[in-house]
């Protein structure tokens, strides 16, 4: 007897908002190519429930100086283009990054130090070398990021960059700084459904348009706390398809970088045998991080290894290929 | 819909006989409906509150186990789609590929490889499950050779990969007791496959194409009436958003739906549809997250299983029930006598944080990790899991006393209030506060030294 | 609004549109129609005619169109007998006055322009310049600046005129000057200023724009373009720009001495950005109208104002500005001279380390906090009443009394006791002083170390004024501290402060689900439990214990966008039972749609779920008819055959398990505590941790339920840990359960 089996298909009430990261000539900008993400109106690439129009993208991390505390794997692959950050930009791009996810850490206090105007000065640096969007990040000091990313952003204005991170108790001013300059707003908040949309919604309240506001559920990496993000962002995806208005933003992953800071990929001596070859582990952690994050639901994978960006964009290929 | 424990207990004889190891019948009915006993535990059951609570308690999707002592891989009873609702439940087994036109050596190699393979990952062992031997020579003899190489040194699950009936037939009594899954029954041969499954009561996969998941569910049919119940599916999807979608679908009308034809495990092949080894990894993600039973995959490197294993772990951790690491002392960056000590719980992921953010900030520090029993900082604290006692026994009983000449204590900042409270626990011991979070760990640490 | 500020607001925009067209006629004249006209770095043109019509003026023969459209706002003056609306012809008068004075400063511009020196030495700036209006918008978006004050006129002295400008500042308030008022002297505000020293220009936050009242236009200028900027509008999307202002740009106009007509127009255009006029001196007020969030105009002739000295009076002109305007004003260092931080909150202040305490053994203290109307009391006044510190003995003791009284528009009664209970820890941060205790058992330790730093009583009031505005700056505006050290003070405060504790006990006691329409949910748990919600009434308390009613409320009204949101009740499916249609609705949208429904007083039929975090356990014991109570805090085991933390993985995790329960412990009092199920009649176990430590409220309902001796019919882990001790226990007692209705 032939069984017929019908689809299983879910009707949503909404889907995720669109957001385009960087601006052309045109649009008042001076990118050459720019990224829309969102619109998904499905659990991840389940082409027969909704449409996903726009693919996930990969924005490969960079920093202003030679970072301190990065892998030696990272530092040998990249080689000497860490030291100047026009060259990484473009190294970058050539490597196939959609998006350039530059973070200022020279301008930390413990670090270098950087004054905003010449931090705003390396961004334009980059932003003239390279045509793709820019993601800038602060050196991750609070005060000192709210200084740095204001000077960013009025040097940029119009360019429509990414900025972050708004955190829960710290997102005023860089939300201001993007509101003032035509820029996005990366909002993160610590693996926590509520939080972030009340996070969304105290941003957008502030006057910020909620088509300039990416989340940011804070990456956990493969074996530190992967399922916990992997979790959150299931949630906040099924929140968005059943048209809760504030959990609708596309998610922005910092995937590299969690992934790069696990032992596994830091450490190469004195680890157990079973761990296999420490070049190929690192990437595969990276990848593994990375691609479960997009079956979750990422919209934007901030990553740093080049050959892990290559095998995650082929399977995103795959994965929006109907 | 299941039944609560409250419906269950109406069906039990409300004896309080203590036979089946639980003081009442309703704490026994409540155990049933978390699925955390077995209704044959209940010696006094009628046989029509059997069938009852038999019928509505049945799994959506079918548990299906493989292979014998030694190595056993059980996959299915799942109830949910995603982790959040409550958990996944059975982890898929990972199995290597082997093909009998490989040599004796190469097919050892990778059994032996199998079979040894152990990681340690937060207390617990991480192992790879089986090996499918796939007859690609398409001879009998070849294939009982690898199936005996295998067999023979290897304490693994098995998956035996032959489309012809009478080859299974024939070399199933070398393993039989060892109830490898017989992979695959489909529309051509499956009359002559159950027949093999049912003789020797093994676990059958069953195969379509392409995804067509109505030919799946006749086939299951056909097949559940021929006796054989023990089935795993194969939908034939090989790309990864096939794969995906098939996958959704059958687990979605198996758990949404209650559609018993495709309530089984599923089998997938990431290898397949991938040009490298790399690109295997990502597609075995995917399995892994998404619904995969039995993932079989065609490459065997340390390197791209540990992260598998890992995936896993993470994947079906228990999302209520969170990952403790071991209470300990932990080093970072080769602390001495005189190098800070700080203190947490032993949440996993408060210990990663945390550790994480000492190894960033290059300071040598001792970091004791409490038993909060998985608790993270402020709900411990609230759950008195984390308080002065608490600590103190940790700072006396964990052996960071003969590793440090000082009497400093670093506690997390969100925990401030007790600091009065531990110093009267510990006395003579300065209990200072650290940051909030464990992002301001760095600089706290490095004002510390200076 | 009045007729005499209609008359007057319209009279002064005939003047001053009159005045603009005869300088753009000799401006014409002298210069040509092709003369580019601009200000100084703007990309806006003159911004308030770009932002509101969109029309860019970039040479002279553009300005006609803003001329003709000025002019065609003016409406006649009204006359005495006509006594019509005039809010529009007055609001409309105020927008051409903004336009002629744009265009005046305009043609301004190309005679010399800025900045220009005064005969005195002043500078006046003009407008403010694009990247200087960029700095301080960030500012004004994120909350580093409060608002803006635009001030017009003279100061009553040159004393009163730096004291006002000296509390915006220290406020974080934008000060921007123009204009005198002739009566006053001849000399405008910046000229006071100037005489008495005070540095003017961006690095101070004070920019004198001109001598006259046309140049406080570029106070709205400002405004205009900042909305532009940080609102995301358009030029020419008028209504938007003012409304943005309204809502989200805390700015108001001073006027300082006689109000002309010019400044009566001008005032008119600024109350159409929402921003209302405060006046020293005698015009009518208007109340709050639509336009400005609360009054539009308010008067308070300076010597009026009740104070001291001009100073004082001074200051209070300045604080009413803040509140008319609802300018919130945030406190980022708490001003005391010990460190301050939630890292001393655990310390202790040992009997060696001791120099002063309040309360304890050997004196009395209390903390008593109430609320006031906003003219009663004054922000930032801390007073000590009595001898401070220094008079007691090392290690001895002093009586003291804290009053806090506190105002703010969102304030309410109920809010009292939430906040009240925050002086524990707002005084506990301070490096040195440890709190314990609350009401009138509370207890403070001042050390040595806090002492020699100089730690003296009155900072006990400045860390509760500081903390206090800067956690419910939502629902607080002003809060004076009174700290009092004399016995008998002390003894009569404590009196009143019993009191009003009494009637807060009763109002908690009267406080019923059906005396209230809404009630709370919290989402607090849902981190680890995401299907889980509570829901929290006036009689069942969050499960945690940590939540009540009005906790729920008040933590709504703080941080409305929090875990704690309002529902209706509304659509009463079951009043026995406790269900309602939208409390289900609520629970379905907010559990990942996996509780259907939810009963507030039933644990049979679908009782509310649990995170996992409730103080205690009820669960049925069907053999007795009845249930039993396991508190967190008993580890023995219970006659249901499992312990607490047994127990706890099934009633937790946002599962719905009729028969099992999580609840906090003063639920067990309440009325409705399952009241579908017949109430505390049907306990027949309960730990006795909770027996003894809910004596009084178990007593209570006991007698309420006609059964004075019930508790003593309910067994305890000491009688009982199966059912089989249970059921003789009960019968022997006569327990009411065995006889009841069936369970189930």
């Amino acid at each position: 007897m032939p069984v017929t089996v019908e689809t299983p298909t879910e009707k949503w009430a909404g889907k995720v908002r669109e957001i385009t990261l960087g601006a052309t000539a045109a649009e008042g900008g001076t990118r050459t190519s720019t990224v829309t993400v969102g619109g998904e109106g499905t659990m991840p690439f389940l082409h027969f429930e909704g449409e996903t129009p726009h693919r996930p993208v990969v924005a490969i991390e960079i920093y202003d100086i030679a970072p301190q505390d990065w892998s030696p794997i990272l530092m040998d692959y990249w080689g000497d283009v860490v030291n100047d950050v026009v060259a990484w930009a473009k190294k970058a791009v050539e490597l196939g990054a959609d998006a350039i996810a530059l973070t200022l850490r020279g301008a930390h206090p413990e670090v270098n130090d950087r004054s905003p105007e010449d931090s705003a000065r390396v961004v334009k640096d980059v932003l003239a070398a390279v045509g793709v969007p820019l993601i800038v990040y602060g050196p991750g000091a609070p005060d000192k990021d709210n200084e740095v990313l204001v000077a960013v952003a009025e040097a940029t204005a119009g360019e429509r960059l990414a900025l972050g991170l708004c955190e829960q108790n710290n997102y005023r001013t860089i939300a201001a700084a993007c509101m003032g300059s035509g820029h996005i707003a990366v909002a993160r908040a610590p693996i926590d459904v509520n939080i972030q949309k009340q996070l969304n919604i105290l941003i957008s309240d502030m006057g910020l348009p909620l088509d300039r506001i990416l989340m940011d559920p804070t990456t956990g990496a493969l074996g530190y706390g992967l399922e916990y993000t992997y979790s959150v962002m299931e949630r906040l995806r099924l929140a968005a398809l059943q048209g809760d208005a504030m959990t609708q933003q596309p998610m922005i992953c910092t995937a590299g970088h969690e992934a790069w800071r696990a032992k596994e990929s830091k450490v190469g001596e004195g680890v157990p045998e079973a761990w296999g070859d420490w070049k190929e582990r690192g990437i595969a952690w990276e990848t593994v991080t990375a691609t479960s994050l997009i079956e979750a639901g990422a919209d934007i994978l901030v990553m740093r290894h080049p050959e892990a960006v290559a095998i995650v964009k082929k399977t995103i290929d795959q994965l929006v290929a109907k | 819909m299941a039944l609560t424990g409250l419906q269950i207990y109406k069906l039990l004889p409300k004896t309080n006989c203590k036979e089946c190891g639980v003081p009442t019948c309703l704490a026994f009915a409540m155990k049933l409906a978390t699925k955390s006993a077995e209704l044959s535990a209940c010696p006094y059951v009628t046989e029509e509150a059997k069938n009852e609570l038999e019928a509505a308690s049945a799994p959506p999707v079918r548990l299906v186990s493989i292979g014998a002592d030694g190595r056993k891989i059980e996959v299915g009873n799942e109830t949910v789609l995603y982790r959040h609702d409550k958990t996944f439940y059975h982890q898929p087994g990972l199995v290597v590929r082997v093909k009998d036109t490989q040599s004796a050596d190469e097919i050892k190699a990778v059994a032996d490889a199998v079979c040894g393979y152990c990681v340690e990952r937060v207390g617990l062992s991480l192992n790879v499950d089986g090996v499918a031997i796939e007859n690609a020579s398409g001879d009998t003899s070849a294939f009982a050779k690898a199936i005996e190489v295998v067999g023979s040194n290897a304490n693994v699950a098995l998956v035996l990969m032959s489309s012809v009936p009478a080859t299974l037939d024939t070399v199933m009594p070398m393993v039989a007791d060892r109830r490898p899954l017989l992979y695959a029954a489909d529309a051509g041969n499956w009359q002559a496959m159950a027949e093999v499954a049912r003789k020797y009561k093994s676990p059958l996969a069953v195969k379509v194409d392409c995804g067509d998941l109505s030919a799946l569910a006749t086939l299951t049919e056909d097949i559940t009436k021929a006796g054989v119940t023990d089935l795993m599916l194969d939908p034939g999807t090989r790309s990864m958003v096939d794969s995906l979608q098939a996958m959704t679908k059958i687990r979605r009308l198996a758990l949404r739906k209650n559609f018993r034809p495709l309530g089984f495990p599923m089998i997938s092949f990431p290898g397949e549809g991938a040009s490298s080894p790399l690109e295997e990894v990502a597609a075995a993600s995917q399995h892994i997250a998404k619904y995969g039973g039995v993932i079989v995959l065609d490459h065997f490197d340390p390197t791209l299983i540990y992260p598998l294993l890992t995936l896993r772990q993470n994947i079906y951790t228990d999302p209520q029930k969170p990952i403790q690491v071991k209470p300990d002392v932990y080093p970072i960056h080769e602390p001495d006598a005189n190098s800070p000590l700080l203190i947490t719980t032993n949440f996993s992921l408060t210990y990663f944080t945390v550790a994480g953010e000492v190894e960033a900030s290059g300071v040598p520090a001792w970091l004791l990790i409490a038993d909060s029993e998985g608790l993270s900082v402020l709900t411990a604290w609230a759950a008195g899991k984390f308080d002065a006692e608490k600590i103190k026994k940790a700072v006396q009983t964990s052996g960071i006393l003969d590793k440090i000449a000082h009497k400093r204590l670093i506690i997390p900042g969100y925990v401030a209030g007790m600091s009065g409270e531990i110093e009267e626990e510990l006395p003579g011991w300065e209990i200072r506060v650290g940051p909030r979070e464990a992002v301001d760990l760095s600089s706290y640490l490095k004002s510390l030294r200076s | 609004m009045s007729r005499r500020i209609a008359a007057a607001a319209i009279r002064g925009a005939h003047q001053v549109v009159a005045q603009a067209e005869q300088e753009i006629q000799a401006a014409l004249e002298k210069f040509g129609p092709d003369k580019p006209v601009a200000f100084p770095s703007t990309g806006y043109y003159l911004p308030t005619v770009y932002g509101l019509t969109g029309h860019a003026i970039e040479k002279l023969s553009d300005v006609r169109v803003t001329l003709d459209h000025a002019k065609s706002l003016l409406a006649p003056e009204p006359s005495e007998a006509l006594w019509l609306p005039y809010l529009g012809p007055a609001l409309d008068a105020g927008m051409a006055t903004l336009f002629a004075e744009e265009l005046i400063e305009g043609v301004r511009s190309l005679n010399g322009g800025w900045p220009a020196s005064t005969n005195n030495g002043a500078k006046y700036n003009g407008p403010i310049d694009d990247p200087q209006m960029r700095a301080w918008g960030i500012q004004l978006v994120d909350g580093r600046m409060p608002g803006f004050a635009a001030i017009v006129g003279t100061a009553k002295s040159n004393e009163v005129a730096v004291k006002i400008v000296r509390e915006l500042q220290s406020r974080g308030i934008l000060v921007l000057l123009a204009s005198g008022s002739p009566e006053r002297g001849k000399k405008t505000i910046v000229d006071q200023l100037m005489e008495e020293g005070v540095e003017m220009g961006y690095g101070t936050y004070i920019v004198p724009f001109g001598p006259d009242t046309i140049s406080a236009v570029h106070a709205l200028g400002f405004a205009t373009r900042s909305a532009i900027s940080f609102g995301g509008l358009k030029p020419g999307q008028g209504e938007d720009i003012l409304l943005y202002n309204k809502y989200r740009v805390f700015a108001f106009v001073l006027a300082l001495g006689e109000v002309d007509d010019i400044k009566y127009a001008t005032a008119a255009g600024a109350v159409s950005y929402g921003f209302p006029v405060i006046a020293d001196t005698n015009i009518p007020n208007i109340f709050p109208n639509g336009l400005t969030i609360y009054e539009a105009v308010v008067r308070m002739p300076f010597d009026d104002i009740p104070g001291a000295d001009d100073l004082e009076r001074a200051e209070k002109l300045v604080q009413r500005c803040i509140e008319v305007r609802g300018v919130k004003i945030r406190i980022s260092k708490v001003p005391i001279p010990v460190s301050y931080g939630p890292a001393f909150e655990g310390e202790r202040v040992r009997r060696e380390q001791l120099r002063a305490e309040f309360g304890g053994r050997r004196s009395s203290c209390f903390e008593f906090l109430r609320m006031r109307d906003t003219s009663e009391i004054e922000d930032g006044k801390i007073t000590l009443v009595g001898q401070d510190m220094d008079s007691v003995d090392q290690g001895g003791a002093l009586d003291l009394g804290i009053v806090v009284e506190v105002a703010g528009r969102k304030m309410q009664t109920d809010f009292e006791p939430v906040l009240e209970r925050h002086i524990h820890h707002f005084i506990n941060g301070a490096e040195g002083v440890q709190h314990m205790g609350q009401r009138d058992i509370a207890w403070i330790r001042v050390a040595n170390a806090a002492y020699d730093k100089g730690f003296r009583v009155k900072h006990l009031g400045e860390i509760i004024r500081a903390r206090i505005l800067s956690e419910f700056s939502a629902i607080v505006d002003k809060v004076q501290v009174t700290l009092y050290t004399e016995k008998d003070d002390v003894q009569e405060w404590i009196k009143v402060a019993r009191e009003a504790f009494r009637e807060r006990n009763e109002r908690v006691a009267s406080l019923t689900d059906d005396s209230v329409d809404v009630f709370y949910s919290c989402a607090l748990c849902q981190s680890f439990a995401p299907n889980h919600i509570c829901v929290v009434s006036p009689e069942r308390l969050g499960l945690c214990g940590s939540e009540n009613w009005l906790d729920c409320k008040a933590a709504y009204e703080i941080y409305p966008t929090g875990p704690n949101r309002p529902i209706e009740k509304k659509g009463l499916i079951d009043a026995e039972k406790g269900e309602w249609e939208s409390i289900n609705q609520f629970v379905y949208a907010n559990t990942n749609q996996s509780v259907e429904r939810v009963t507030m007083y039933s644990m049979m039929d679908a009782p509310m779920t649990s995170c996992g975090c409730f103080e205690c356990i009820v669960m049925m014991i069907p053999e007795a008819n009845g249930v039993m109570v396991v508190s967190r805090e008993d580890p023995s085991m219970t006659p249901a055959g499992m312990t607490f933390s047994t127990l706890a993985g099934m009633a937790g995790g946002g599962v719905q398990a009729p028969g099992v329960m999580g609840i906090g412990k003063y639920f067990l009092g309440s009325r409705k505590f399952l009241a579908t199920e017949g109430g505390l009649k049907r306990v027949v176990w309960m730990s006795s941790v909770l027996k003894e430590s809910m004596q009084e409220e178990l007593q209570a309902a006991a007698e309420r339920e006609g059964i004075p001796d019930l508790l003593d019919k309910i067994a305890d882990e000491g009688v009982a840990t199966t059912v089989e001790e249970l059921l003789p226990f009960l019968e022997e007692k006569g327990h009411p359960a065995l006889t009841m209705d069936p369970l189930f």
